[in-house]
Formats: structure tokens, C-alpha cells, sequence
């Protein structure tokens, strides 16, 4: 009796002892919180990337395929809504954000001035990847006080995404078969009342409703092609200028002459597009695999006549240039074991090496090798939008809260373009609300 | 004298046993342990909150950590703000907009279907089943059926040759969007408390009523309204409240937009305190919505104080 107890108690003293070590050699659990959409039903279980089309298809399976090809780590994705900077704020007060979380460029300064975010540089070189890797625009987008912040995985900016067909009905292509784009504001109204006579459709199809960050995003472009300098200084922006207010009228203008779709959110414009219901698409590097995938599919819309994508055209006689931002993977600055950093280390490694598939998605990869490499260029439509890793222009990275100045520029200029301000007074209105942000940071 | 002593013996015991008795009803600290655990989470999770978002209304800060103290600055900011005032008024807007509008359709529905039959008891289950929805689901469907070219008003719209009216972006509509979308998604509540009332009203009055020869007007205004005041008044104060925090759909649905028009005062808070990241701002706001929503409240409840002192 005394000995099968003993040997009983023998047994769950070791049985305990497994359970305690167990732990010890699990996979190392990481975090990582990520935009770019669900789409588990479609992708959760793929982790051939080749096979992935969109960015949400190509990251979901990217981060399937490190899972299977690391089992010392372990990572948990959390989706959040789209950029998810409010919840991720949040997270960080209550001292629980993620390991890893995708930041644009333009909103990394915001955690990094708190000391939220953990410096890269020393990472990044125990794993073999060196910022002389980066191209200029993703090294300067990740770069605040001389130290590296996120890994950049992309560059990306906003693209003329074009109907074809629609554009042959309207009579706008040139000799060789390709679409006829303006060249100055009144060529551009000149061809959008065309587009309308000829189609019946409208030549623009926007997400004006819901929506902020078109409005500002375009702003941004036509004001760099007009020199003005805005930002010069970063606390004090100048929006009541005579350059800001010619883009609001040509936009007001747009809108008032039904050369746009109007009422859709960002969802509806891309089905609208997709539908065939307007010439012109204003959207992101992003879409390109997906409209390119759809373009391939017939019956489509866009497989009837094609799809073709290019930068802004200039309308402006300044500088020649477009807004442009970027995406980064951050870590967050926590107190972690050797072996937790090493796996993040795993991680970003992992995506730098994998940066051709996420161009895939359309936008401008962040490594130099790949953006010269030539599977990249012989990537459908890369040749129309080369220019724009020349032409893409951020903000001064100086400039604190972009995404609250965006909601500002964005809720001022729908008043405005709609017809329920002034623009002088939504002008007025914006310069004052970014300045009275920036005043109490 | 026996006997009075015996008396006095027997009361002095009674009075013993009394004592033990009053000992158990006696204030004493031990007693405290039987709130304890309510008394904890309600400090904790209401009461130091409160005080402390006052403390942190007077003060610059921002969520990772308190800044300076700035007196009454940030009240001074609010009411500078256009936005903070047009939010205000908004949220006013919405009130005006939902509460009698639930108070009535809700009362309506509780009329209709107060009666035992088995399909009343399944339209109550489907007037109420909305309920049990979150905002999420609510403002997904309702952005279907409002959203312009594709949504289901569009598509009913399309068919006789016209164009829908545009709840989400049309400045004038935007409210009354959000407001439909919150009396489907709100409707159960004042119902079922309205039918908890109805089902309460004594049958002999009834009865009576109909010896009476009273109309079913007459009885309805006469009898069943007058009955359930209390709970009209109770669904009033409920629902003011409620709908002063207006949030979760105008944050899905619009994003305060179109020119801030559907900007509740609970959206400018968020907005002040997690993407503008002046976290002082957005305490000062909520002081102010905590003071209306109080004065909305207390109104409410002298009114119904006073009519039932009289009545």
C-alpha cells in the first residue's frame, strides 16, 4: 500500500515536472496586429504565396507560410479595421500592444516620439538585413533621429486606375490604342465632359461618402504640383492659400458637373469600378493585383476593353510629384527574452525576403533589389507606374498626427466640394483646426 | 408583586432575547462585508474614474501619461470649438429625434400585440429580436440598405426610375439615417417594458369599463394610459439617457460626417481622446455630456415626481 503510494505520488511529482517544462520548449508566442483586411474563408489555410492575389490574400498567406516554415515560433494575427491607430493607442495605454504591428511611415513618428516603439538597427543587423538595402524613400520613411523604427515593407501612393473601354467609347485614346490623359485643370474638365457625352457615365468614380483620406491625399498631390509649401513649418500648416483653394474649385467643379460618382463609400467605389459605372478610378498601388486579376476574368467589365493604371497626371505647372506614404512592420517596446527578439528578428528577416510577393500587391517594393530586379518589372503594368518612385513625395516626416490633420483636411473638403461651406471659410476652417491640433500636442 | 416580579423577570428575558435580536440589525462593520464585493467594483470601476477624469479634465495630457495642469483650459477650448458646439447640438438633434419616436412606435407595438394569442407572441420575439443585435451587425445592414448605387433603397429606388435619397452622405438626412437604424435596432426594450405595464393593469377596471359601455378610445385614454404613466415616464428617462451616448452608430454608419453633422458628442470625445490623442480635451467633453445627461435626468424626474404628487 505505502509503496503504490509512493509510486503514485512518483508519478504526478513527474507528471507536474513535464507539465512545468513543457512550456519552456513551446514555440515562442508572438503578436502581430495587422490592417490589410480578412479573408481567412479564401486564404487562412494557404501558404503557397504565389497563389495569393490582393493584399490581404498575400499577407495572410505570407504569415501562414513563416508559421509552417519556423515551428519555434508561433504567430497570432489580430486584424483590425483599417489603419486600427485608435485601438493601437489604446493598447499601448494600457501597456498591451503587440509585438509587432503594421505602421505607414507617416504615423511612425507619432509612437516613436513617446518612446513607444523599439529602434530597429541593432535587430536588423543580427539578422543579416542592412538599412543600405532599403530604397531611399522606404529608408527615409522609417528613419526618425538617425534610428531605424519600422522595417518598411512598401511604398505606395494613389493612381489613376483606368476603364479602357469606357475610355474608347469616350473617344480618349491616343494613336497607339492608350488612354488619352489631361494635361492641365481645363483639359481634364474638357475631357471629363466628353467622357459624359459620349459614355453617359461619369469619368470619376470616388468614395466621396464615409471617406477622408482621398480628399486629403489628393490635395496633397496637387498642392506639391504647385510648390506650395505648406508644411514649411511643421507646427504651423498654411491651407488658406491661393494653390489649396484652385484644388477645391476644380474638385467643386468635378462634382457639381456630375463628372463624378458621388454617395459610395470606399467598398462601393471599387464594386462601382469594377461594374464598369465610371472611367477613372481614384485608388491606391494596392488594387492594381486585384483589377488586374478581375481584367484576366472574362465577362468583366474591365476584360472588355482592358485595364490600364498610371500616376496622377500633372496638371499644375510645378514640381512633378504625388503624395506618397508607405507601410512598416514596428515592435513594440517591451521587455523581452532573448528568444522572443530573436524570433522577431525571424519575422522581419522573413517579410524583407519576401518583399517581392507583397509587390505583387501593387505597390512600389521597399527593397532596392527587387524594385531593379526584373520579376518586378515584368509584373503587369509597371512599366505605366515607374515614375511614381521618383514622383511620390511624403509629408515632412516632422509633421506630428497626420492621420487626425487627414480627418481635419478630409471633413473640410467634402463640405467644401459638396456645397455645404464656402471654400474660402472650409479653408479657413481647415488651417485653423490642424493648427489648433498641432498647438495642443 | 409575584407576579409583577415574575412579569418583570420575564421581560427582562425578553428583553435579552431582544438584544441578541437587534444585535443581527445593528449598524455593525462586519456587516460592510456583505457589500464589500459590490462596494469594490463600483469605486473602482465608477466612482475613482469619475473623479479622476475630472482631475484629468484640468490637466494637457495625452493617453501615456498626465502633462501639466491647465485649470480650466480645456473647458475654455470646448466651447471655443465650433465642432464641440455643433456636436452638442447634434446630439440634442438625435434625442429629439429617437426618444419620442421609441416612446411612441414602442407603446403602439405593446398596444398591438398585448393579447395571448400565439402570433402576437411571435412578433413580439421578432419586434424584440433586433435587440439582441450588436452595433456592428445593426450598421452593417442598415449601410446596405442606405449605400448609394448598389443598397437596397437604391436598388427599390431603381425600379420606378428614381434616385434614393442619400442617408449616409446627404447632410440634411444623415441623422435621420442614423436615427431609423437606432429605433429598429432600440424598439424591443421600450415595448416589452410598455407590455410588462399594460399586462399589469388591474382586469376590474376593465370590466367595469365595459359595463359602462365605454368606448375603446374612452378606456384606452381613460384607463390604460393613466395606468402605465409611470412606466411612460420610466421609458422617457431611459431613453435619453441612452440615447445621449449615441456612438457606436454614427462611428460605423457616417464617421460623424458629412461637415461634422452626425457628429454625436461621444464621437468628439473619441475622436479628441484616442486619434488627436488630447486626452485632457476629451475629459473635459465628457464632464460636459455627464452634466447634461444628469440635468436631462433630473428633469425628467421632478416632472414625474411632481404629476404623481398631484395625481
Amino acid at each position: 500500500m505505502t509503496h503504490s503510494l509512493r509510486k503514485y505520488m512518483l508519478a504526478a511529482a513527474s507528471a507536474l515536472a513535464l507539465a512545468v517544462a513543457t512550456p519552456a520548449l513551446a514555440a515562442t508566442e508572438l503578436t502581430v496586429q495587422r490592417f490589410f483586411g480578412a479573408c481567412d474563408a479564401e486564404f487562412g489555410g494557404n501558404t503557397d504565396v504565389s497563389k495569393a492575389v490582393g493584399e490581404c490574400g498575400i499577407i495572410t498567406s505570407l504569415i501562414n507560410k513563416f508559421n509552417t516554415d519556423n515551428p519555434d515560433v508561433h504567430v497570432t494575427v489580430t486584424t483590425v479595421e483599417w489603419p486600427g491607430y485608435d485601438q493601437l493607442t489604446a493598447q499601448f495605454a494600457a501597456g498591451d500592444p503587440p509585438d509587432i504591428v503594421t505602421v505607414h511611415h507617416s504615423v511612425l513618428g507619432d509612437y516613436q516620439s513617446k518612446g513607444l516603439l523599439m529602434p530597429l538597427d541593432d535587430l536588423l543587423k543580427t539578422v543579416g538585413v542592412s538599412p543600405s538595402d532599403f530604397t531611399d524613400a522606404s529608408l527615409s520613411g522609417v528613419t526618425k533621429d538617425g534610428k531605424i523604427y519600422g522595417l518598411p515593407i512598401d511604398n505606395w501612393t494613389m493612381l489613376f486606375h483606368v476603364n479602357v473601354d469606357l475610355f474608347k467609347k469616350a473617344g480618349l485614346v491616343n494613336a497607339d490604342g492608350t488612354p488619352k490623359l489631361p494635361t492641365s485643370v481645363d483639359e481634364l474638365m474638357a475631357q471629363a465632359k466628353q467622357f459624359k457625352e459620349k459614355t453617359g457615365k461619369p469619368y470619376f468614380v470616388q468614395n466621396l461618402a464615409n471617406e477622408v483620406a482621398l480628399y486629403t491625399r489628393n490635395l496633397y498631390t496637387y498642392l506639391f504640383q504647385q510648390d506650395s509649401d505648406f508644411f514649411a513649418d511643421p507646427k504651423q500648416v498654411k491651407m488658406n492659400t491661393l494653390e489649396a483653394k484652385k484644388v477645391l474649385e476644380m474638385y467643386k467643379a468635378i462634382y457639381d458637373n456630375d463628372y463624378t460618382t458621388k454617395d459610395l463609400d470606399y467598398a462601393a467605389s471599387i464594386n462601382a469600378f469594377l461594374a464598369g459605372d465610371g472611367g477613372v478610378h481614384l485608388n491606391g498601388t494596392w488594387v492594381i493585383g486585384d483589377y488586374t486579376a478581375s481584367s484576366e476574368t472574362s465577362g468583366t467589365a474591365l476584360n472588355a476593353g482592358g485595364y490600364a493604371v498610371y500616376p496622377y497626371p500633372q496638371l499644375f505647372s510645378g514640381k512633378k510629384a504625388q503624395y506618397a506614404d508607405g507601410h512598416s512592420w514596428a515592435v513594440s517596446q517591451k521587455d523581452r527574452s532573448p528568444e522572443e527578439e530573436a524570433a522577431i528578428g525571424k519575422f522581419l528577416k522573413f517579410f524583407n525576403d519576401n518583399d517581392y510577393e507583397w509587390s505583387r500587391t501593387g505597390h512600389l517594393p521597399a527593397v532596392k533589389a527587387v524594385l531593379e530586379s526584373d520579376a518586378f518589372k515584368k509584373l503587369p503594368h509597371r512599366d505605366t507606374i515607374a515614375p511614381i518612385a521618383t514622383l511620390g513625395t511624403p509629408l515632412p516626416s516632422t509633421v506630428q498626427r497626420q492621420f487626425a490633420i487627414q480627418d481635419i483636411i478630409g471633413q473640410e473638403m467634402n463640405a467644401a466640394i459638396t456645397g455645404q461651406k464656402d471654400i474660402d471659410a472650409a479653408l479657413a476652417d481647415m488651417e485653423s483646426r490642424i493648427n489648433e491640433l498641432l498647438a495642443n500636442i | 408583586m409575584a407576579e409583577a416580579t415574575l412579569s418583570g423577570s420575564a421581560s427582562a428575558a425578553k428583553a435579552a432575547t431582544r438584544q441578541a435580536v437587534q444585535n443581527v440589525n445593528a449598524p455593525l462593520w462586519r456587516h460592510a462585508v456583505f457589500v464589500a464585493p459590490y462596494l469594490f467594483f463600483f469605486v473602482t470601476l465608477l466612482v475613482v474614474p469619475l473623479f479622476w477624469s475630472m482631475w484629468l479634465s484640468l490637466h494637457k495630457a495625452d493617453a501615456f501619461g498626465v502633462g501639466r495642469f491647465v485649470g480650466i483650459d480645456n473647458y475654455l477650448r470646448l466651447f471655443r470649438d465650433k465642432i464641440f458646439i455643433q456636436s452638442v447640438g447634434n446630439t440634442f438633434y438625435f434625442v429629439f429625434l429617437t426618444v419620442p419616436a421609441l416612446a411612441l412606435i414602442g407603446l403602439l407595438l405593446a398596444l398591438a400585440l398585448n393579447r395571448k394569442t400565439k402570433s402576437a407572441a411571435a412578433l413580439r420575439a421578432v419586434y424584440f429580436s433586433s435587440s439582441v443585435l450588436s452595433v456592428t451587425i445593426v450598421t452593417l445592414i442598415w449601410r446596405i440598405v442606405f449605400i448609394g448605387n448598389f443598397g437596397l433603397l437604391a436598388t427599390v429606388y431603381g425600379w420606378f426610375g428614381a434616385t434614393a435619397p442619400a442617408f449616409l452622405s446627404d447632410p440634411k438626412l444623415t441623422m435621420i439615417g442614423i436615427a431609423i437604424a437606432t429605433v429598429w435596432w432600440c424598439i424591443g426594450l421600450p415595448m416589452m417594458l410598455f407590455l410588462s405595464a399594460l399586462q399589469q393593469v388591474p382586469r376590474e377596471i376593465y370590466e367595469a369599463a365595459a359595463l359602462d359601455n365605454a368606448s375603446r378610445w374612452r378606456t384606452l385614454w381613460h384607463i390604460t394610459l393613466p395606468s402605465i404613466r409611470r412606466t411612460f415616464v420610466l421609458v422617457i428617462i431611459i431613453e435619453i439617457v441612452l440615447q445621449f451616448q449615441l456612438f457606436g452608430q454614427a462611428r460605423l454608419m457616417t464617421q460623424g460626417g458629412p461637415n461634422n453633422v452626425s457628429k454625436p458628442i461621444v464621437l468628439y470625445i473619441y475622436e479628441a481622446a484616442f486619434t488627436k490623442w488630447d486626452l485632457g480635451l476629451g475629459a473635459a467633453a465628457s464632464e460636459i455630456l455627464f452634466i447634461l445627461i444628469m440635468i436631462a435626468a433630473m428633469a425628467q424626474y421632478f416632472i414625474s415626481r411632481r404629476r404623481g404628487e398631484e395625481g
